[in-house]
């Protein structure tokens, strides 16, 4: 797959190509602006490639409408940011049940909740994003993407803005998850130890990808 | 969209609401401002009707009424009436009633009812002090005189005074008469026994006299057969008209009408105007959101739901805001009972409808849906991928030729809705038509003003180019300021202008050309007396004498004339009632001819009718037409062979129909003078009275002084509600600064490190309003200009003169406030905090 900005005139990603098996964990590494971030977008569907095709499962999802491909991130894809995204006005709780509440799950507070406690988050449920650190709230974010239990799951820096501690401490809680749940991750990464424990290392440079180990 | 779907996202959307609701606060405070003046106009409206209706058998004084005009009834007739129901003789008349025992005397003009026993047979007369109006039947040559006459006649309970040369005693003071359909709603009345009208031998007054007989059924279960019964007995009468309640007080039904109309004008304005400022404020809340709806697009939520939680929000705020603006309503009812009843003895009570909250909360719905349309749908610029880098663009309105077309149904739909109330939709239309032109032109004038300042062909200081620079910026607030304040402004101005020059003219130019009484009832042996008399008293003064009979235009072309015209039309006066009409050998000088010629004297034995040309145009009248008048119950056909110009505003002597001279002039008849005194001291009103005891005198300055009073309280209550659009203007404003904030308080701190003052801050301020503030005066004058020109000259064709201080007074007013209300929004952001701000907190 390609995708370009700017009418065509910055070639982002070229020629990009590779397939995520089931269970499969895979770090995208690589220098500022070579073009990690962008590829976790269009793999979630969040932005259009110019070129090329991008397939979740056995549907093409580079053809959907915006629509379509919400409606598949929000039963299978879960994403996590560097910097948390929580809801500011939503407590902890109602930011976690959120994606269970808009897929119309029963018990969405309950079930919140227990993945919540799962993080050590018991005593959080009602707490705003501004009453929490940047590890709990990295911690709820994290709950939030994974609560539908999706199969596959994009991190784009998910302790970039977090210290050792609660860098080894997040890493650790969502290893753990995709292990336990039998999720796909791709994370893309500038932490080489954060990378070193995922199966698979896709190094992207200038928009290519030049190593895949 | 499922109904499950619509239950989880008015979730969300209630939750979003009530821990959001302080960001959109300015739309809540303007729209609760806006629909309030909307619901009060409504409730105020519905509650004055439903008084009359409820009341409109008391307004009629009957279950029934038997107008026999200026007959006394047919005494057979009304026996067989009096069989099966209650009669109550009423005879109104207008005349002089004067003091004859101060110092000086003086006299008053005065509509009297000559009241039997039985009145009044519905609703109550209040009356001091008690049992004086028993009394009115039972002593001859009483009296009971408003509180208007006791006062300016300086009377005292027992004081004599004097009606058509008959000595009266004044036995009390007449507060509030229930029967105000007809005549009493703003002039001068009294109260005096049958018996004594009897005894008055008013047969000078002749065609001046108005019978009436009310009814009131003793069983009025059977009514429909007993008024069947009655319409039997006079079947073959057709010299009467039988009244009934619904048909009463149809005049102040056209005032209310009329005057919530145009309210209701004003009221959607403020909403209009409010709509801008809600296009703003809600576009400014999205933007602060953008984060969260990019997290909400990230876990799959599509754009679309998302908006639907965003309109449900504001649903959910309309519905809440709909419902406390029209109970506050309920709470102004009390305020306007107090200001009416003293006039007109309604006694008005507020009252729940049902489809006025409807029309309430559909106007707000539709104003918010037009303005929010491009807001709410920059939603889709909002990408979930701005998450992963951490950068928002800032939200711009989105059009597209969808939600153009949407928002311009939506906005026909409400032009019409206003429109299709209006008794007169082209009015309202030509209002809608104006405000959307002004509209466009301040947005025009605003781009052009940004347009010029880029040019940057000014050498300025440092607080000038600071504040041309947030003139001409992206996010500048001058748009927004131009068009709300400039459309508050506007409708501002034209309503004082309006109002200083009806005020001017009916104060100084009306007097100066009007004359200075009206004497009515001149009989025809008393023409030559009266004229040596006013000579005697001033020999400049100038006299126009004239002819007049009472006439009813029972027919045009041979068949009713209710069938030409609807009771709301503004010239249904003529077939209310008998009119006076006159007769002149020659065109008036201030009547031109528009259409047909002058009497045909070849024809002297036919009689000939000369008409109004409003009249005629309204009625639908051609040159040619036939009309058929009852003077004196006799049936009179005549041809309308000519429209006049006639313009009623000069106060001067001017009838809606003419007739020719040749073949008028053998009917029996009365005279009726103006007199334009160079000296008008000079002339005694007490001692004309006791010379002419028939003939009623009108002053025209006390008539004048009433009008002003009234028309002082209509303008205090029509300035105030045009006030409000400019405080809603103001709101928007503020929180167009509001919404800057952040902007403002970057660029604040930027210049404290740089070692700004404050002062030179504050006036950047003030020289970005005084620029924007410039251009609005002078484009809302000119509308406002034009506007009252047409209005005044036009509609009530009066001088329309440029009114210096009403100008100053507005735009200085409305200058300071808006300055005042900038400079404090502003203040909050000249102190910025350097640390949290360097820190990117």
């Amino acid at each position: 797959m390609n995708y370009t900005i700017d009418n065509n005139s910055i070639n982002i990603l070229k020629n990009i190509s590779f397939e995520v098996d089931y269970k499969e964990t895979i770090s995208i590494v690589g220098e500022s602006g070579s073009g990690k971030t962008s590829l976790i977008m269009l793999i979630g569907g969040l932005e259009k490639i110019s070129a090329g095709n991008i397939f979740f499962k056995d549907s093409e999802i580079s053809n959907m409408t915006e629509d379509e491909i919400s409606e598949i991130r929000r039963k299978n894809i879960g994403i996590v940011f560097q910097s948390f995204y929580l809801i500011p006005n939503y407590t902890a709780l109602e930011n976690v049940s959120l994606s269970l509440e808009i897929n119309k799950l029963d018990n969405a507070t309950q079930k919140a909740k227990e993945i919540l406690d799962r993080f050590g988050l018991s005593n959080r449920f009602n707490n705003l994003p501004s009453q929490l650190s940047g590890g709990e709230q990295q911690r709820v974010a994290i709950a939030r993407s994974v609560v539908m239990k999706p199969e596959l799951i994009l991190a784009d820096e998910p302790t970039g803005n977090l210290d050792s501690e609660n860098t080894e401490n997040i890493s650790n809680l969502l290893f753990n998850y995709i292990k336990d749940e039998n999720a796909s991750l791709i994370m893309v990464t500038h932490d080489n130890n954060l990378a070193n424990l995922t199966k698979r290392k896709i190094t992207i440079k200038d928009g290519v990808i030049s190593e895949n180990q | 969209m499922k109904i499950n779907d619509l239950s989880l996202y008015s979730k969300f959307a209630f939750r979003d609401l009530i821990r959001s609701y302080s960001k959109i606060l300015s739309i809540i405070i303007t729209l609760l401002i806006s629909l309030f003046i909307l619901s009060a106009i409504l409730t105020i409206e519905d509650s004055l009707e439903n008084e009359l209706n409820e009341n409109s058998k008391v307004l009629l004084g009957g279950d029934l009424e038997i107008d026999y005009n200026n007959r006394e009834g047919d005494s057979n007739l009304i026996k067989q009436i009096e069989n099966i129901s209650t009669v109550s003789q009423v005879v109104e008349f207008s005349t002089m009633i004067s003091t004859i025992e101060k110092k000086p005397n003086k006299t008053s003009f005065t509509r009297i009812k000559a009241i039997d026993q039985n009145y009044p047979l519905y609703g109550d007369v209040i009356f001091e002090p008690v049992g004086s109006l028993k009394k009115l039947n039972e002593i001859d040559n009483t009296i009971l005189v408003n509180e208007n006459i006791f006062k300016n006649l300086n009377l005292k309970i027992n004081d004599i005074v004097k009606v058509q040369n008959k000595k009266f005693k004044v036995i009390g003071v007449v507060k509030v008469l229930p029967d105000i359909g007809g005549a009493f709603v703003f002039g001068d009345f009294a109260l005096t026994g049958k018996k004594t009208l009897d005894k008055l031998e008013l047969n000078t007054l002749g065609s001046f006299l108005n019978y009436e007989y009310k009814i009131k059924f003793d069983d009025y279960k059977n009514k429909d057969k007993k008024i069947n019964e009655i319409k039997k007995i006079f079947k073959n009468n057709d010299k009467v008209k039988i009244q009934y309640p619904e048909n009463s007080a149809g005049g102040i039904k056209r005032i209310i009408d009329n005057f919530s109309q145009f309210l209701s004008l004003v009221s959607i304005s403020a909403m209009l105007i409010a709509g801008i400022g809600i296009a703003n404020t809600l576009l400014s809340f999205i933007n602060q959101k953008n984060s969260s709806i990019a997290v909400q697009k990230a876990i799959g939520i599509n754009s679309g739901n998302i908006k639907t939680i965003y309109y449900l929000q504001l649903l959910f705020s309309l519905i809440f805001i709909s419902l406390v603006a029209y109970g506050l309503s309920f709470f102004l009812v009390p305020v306007v009972d107090k200001y009416i009843s003293d006039g007109l003895g309604l006694n008005i009570e507020a009252s729940f409808s049902l489809t006025n909250l409807f029309i309430v909360f559909v106007v707000g719905l539709l104003v918010i849906i037009i303005f929010s349309i491009p807001t709410v749908n920059s939603i889709d610029q909002i990408k979930a991928s701005s998450l992963f880098r951490n950068v928002f663009q800032s939200l711009q309105f989105k059009y597209s030729k969808l939600s153009i077309s949407l928002s311009l149904l939506l906005l026909t739909i409400l032009v019409s809705l206003f429109a299709s109330r209006s008794s007169i939709p082209t009015y309202s239309l030509i209002y809608f038509a104006s405000f959307f032109i002004c509209l466009a032109v301040f947005f025009y004038v605003s781009r052009f003003i940004i347009l010029l300042l880029r040019k940057n062909l000014l050498n300025l200081g440092i607080s000038s180019k600071i504040a041309i620079k947030n003139i001409t910026q992206s996010k500048s607030i001058t748009p927004i300021t131009v068009m709300s304040l400039g459309l508050g402004m506007t409708l501002l101005l034209t309503l004082a202008f309006v109002g200083s020059n009806f005020k001017r003219e009916i104060a100084k130019s009306i007097p100066e050309i009007a004359p200075d009484y009206f004497f009515l009832g001149i009989q025809n042996n008393q023409k030559n007396l009266f004229k040596k008399i006013i000579i005697d008293s001033d020999k400049e003064a100038v006299m126009e004498i004239v002819p007049m009979v009472s006439a009813g235009l029972v027919k045009i072309n041979g068949i009713d004339p209710n069938t030409y015209i609807s009771d709301s039309n503004d010239s249904y006066w003529v077939i209310m009632n008998d009119r006076r009409v006159s007769w002149v050998n020659t065109i008036p000088k201030d009547n031109p001819i528009l259409e047909g010629s002058w009497w045909d004297t070849s024809k002297p034995n036919k009689l000939q009718i000369s008409l109004d040309s409003k009249v005629a145009k309204d009625f639908g009248v051609n040159i040619g037409d036939k009309f058929t008048l009852r003077i004196y119950g006799r049936e009179i056909e005549g041809e309308v062979v000519n429209f006049r110009l006639v313009n009623y505003q000069d106060l001067s002597i001017n009838f809606a129909m003419l007739l020719n001279p040749q073949f008028a002039e053998n009917i029996p008849h009365e005279y009726l003078s103006t007199i334009k005194f160079k000296n008008i001291k000079s002339f005694n009103e007490v001692n004309f009275l006791d010379k002419f005891p028939s003939v009623s005198i009108i002053k025209i300055s006390d008539y004048l002084s009433k009008v002003t009073d009234v028309l002082n309280k209509v303008f205090i209550a029509v300035s105030i509600l045009s006030a409000v659009t400019v405080i809603i203007g103001l709101v928007v404003i503020s929180s167009a600064i509001i919404v800057q904030g952040k902007i403002k308080i970057f660029q604040n701190l930027v210049f404290k490190i740089l070692g700004f003052s404050k002062k030179e801050i504050i006036m950047s301020s003030i020289i970005e309003f005084i620029i924007s503030f410039l251009s609005i005066i002078f484009f809302s004058t000119i509308f406002a200009v034009l506007a009252s020109k047409f209005i005044i000259e036009n509609i009530f064709q009066l001088k329309w003169l440029f009114e210096i201080n009403i100008f100053f007074y507005v735009t200085i007013g409305v200058g300071v406030v808006t300055l005042a209300l900038i400079i404090i929004t502003n203040f909050r952001y000249l102190s910025p905090k350097v640390y949290p701000l360097v820190r990117n907190e």
